[in-house]
């Protein structure tokens, strides 16, 4: 006979929780933030070729925080959702809802049952348009939806990263402004984060079909007046 | 359908195709005959890209359509037209596109030219040594590591070709052929491939009943694009309505015949 030791489940839960909360703490915040035509996402990432920001599909981004691996998988499974989504209806059909909860009930599921709960919170956003209007979701490593209205953060340090947004952003900008803001409340007061440390990516309608857009280390010092 | 996660073993990995399989996603065709077949197009070289034109009939033993589009951009920077069955011609484009874009999606890289025609070969021995609803592509982009147009046939079973000058598919290959055998050179300007090009399907359409010529009573043209390194182009109704009032013109005055000279 094996040992099996009685743990509470509120223990269980709070150990869970503290385990996934230590993992996401270690990584650096993301910001997503609506600007007058589009949606901005950043991120203070050292890596050039391992994203934290990418395209799901026509009009939708997914940022993660936390574990690589982990978010990375969950990146994928978010474009195969969408491209067979749209492939079996139409792309119009493949709504940003869908799939934050899809997102949230996954993340649940392994926070209560997984073998550990995943180290990683997601953001995806939906740039509105004629069909549907602009979202923001953030969901949590144990499956909390939270549905934002202007902007969001996710990751280490988040509450006061948030307090420094909401102060700077009561009202929408333009993309050179809300970057200004969004780099500013990733920084802090006591620091500055150089041009080839950020990850910035928009979505916004440039005429075609995909909205998404990584903007280069030139574009970003430019729109910061570096 | 729930968010489609799989371990590292059984990840199908950027290939849309696979994934699709693995999903349930693809099913063998249907077993009917007799559905709409479209046919002839034409992709040439030229110096600076390719010069891709295409009918827009589809027949199934009348005209079933008049303004069909064989050709569509598979991305920024590749052409794919489809002859055969027209209904497996548009879903085999639509997974072309779809698939092109979700490798780019997935890995952050773009798709090689080559590696989007090897992409192609088992999707089409697949359908066509399954069904009888036979799908024939050609495929033709512009490499931008090689900064040429590069143009890749297919045989039925999937076999994938390179082709330096020119490939046509669909039935009014033997007439299409013949003008662009007689009209090719290496160095043609976009211009003249272009004019070359049209010219082969208005010879395709004057000669097979499968294939659609100008219609000048609908409105309705060959489709005409071009691949450069500007990308997928295609070419405005007015300007296509000019290059084939031409030939009409020429061929008129010739009374029916090319009159000796390639025109």
């Amino acid at each position: 006979m094996s040992n099996y030791f009685y743990v509470s489940p509120e223990q269980l839960i709070k150990d869970r929780a503290e385990f996934a909360q230590k993992g996401i703490a270690r990584g650096r915040a993301i910001v997503a933030t609506i600007y007058d035509v589009g949606i901005v996402l950043v991120a203070e990432n050292q890596s050039a070729s391992l994203n934290k920001i990418s395209e799901i599909y026509d009009r939708i981004a997914f940022a993660g925080v936390g574990k690589y691996n982990e978010f990375d998988r969950l990146r994928e499974a978010g474009i195969r959702w969408a491209d067979s989504t749209g492939y079996t209806y139409s792309r119009e059909d493949v709504d940003v809802r869908a799939l934050a909860n899809y997102y949230a009930q996954h993340l649940g599921d392994m926070f209560t049952e997984g073998p550990k709960p995943l180290e990683v919170e997601i953001l995806v956003a939906q740039l509105g348009g004629t069909v549907r209007p602009s979202k923001l979701y953030r969901i949590a490593y144990e499956g909390t939806i939270a549905d934002e209205p202007h902007f969001a953060v996710v990751g280490g340090d988040a509450d006061a990263i948030r307090a420094r947004l909401a102060e700077a952003e009561q009202e929408v900008h333009d993309l050179a402004t809300t970057l200004r803001n969004a780099v500013a409340a990733l920084a802090g007061t006591d620091r500055e984060i150089a041009v080839p440390d950020l990850e910035v990516a928009v979505l916004e309608d440039r005429g075609g079909r995909r909205t998404f857009l990584r903007l280069t280390d030139e574009q970003v010092a430019e729109l910061l007046g570096h | 359908m729930g968010l489609p996660l799989f371990s590292a073993s059984e990840d199908p990995g950027p290939n849309f195709v696979r994934f699709a399989e693995v999903s349930g996603l693809l099913t063998t065709p249907d077993q009917t005959l007799d559905a709409p077949h479209a046919t002839t197009v034409v992709a040439l070289r030229y110096a600076q890209g390719v010069v891709m034109v295409g009918d827009r009939q589809a027949t199934a033993g009348y005209i079933a359509s008049r303004d069909v589009r064989k050709i569509e951009a598979a991305d920024a920077y590749t052409a794919l037209a489809i002859s055969g069955s027209a209904a497996r011609g548009m879903e085999f484009i639509r997974l072309a596109q779809l698939s092109f874009e979700h490798y780019q999606k997935m890995t952050d890289a773009d798709l090689t030219l080559e590696g989007k025609a090897n992409y192609l070969s088992p999707i089409i021995q697949r359908n066509n040594l399954s069904s009888p609803l036979v799908v024939v592509p050609l495929l033709a982009g512009w490499d931008p590591t090689r900064r040429e147009g590069r143009i890749f046939e297919y045989d039925g079973a999937g076999g994938c070709y390179e082709r330096r000058d020119f490939a046509t598919i669909g039935s009014g290959t033997p007439f299409a052929e013949s003008a662009l055998r007689l009209g090719f050179r290496t160095d043609l300007t976009r211009e003249e491939a272009l004019d070359l090009a049209a010219l082969a399907i208005y010879e395709a359409g004057d000669n097979d009943p499968s294939t659609g010529g100008p219609d000048f009573v609908r409105g309705i043209f060959p489709m005409v694009v071009t691949i450069d390194a500007a990308g997928f182009a295609e070419l405005p109704t007015d300007d296509v309505r000019v290059r084939y009032e031409a030939i009409n013109e020429r061929r008129t005055q010739a009374q029916g015949v090319a009159g000796g000279t390639l025109r």
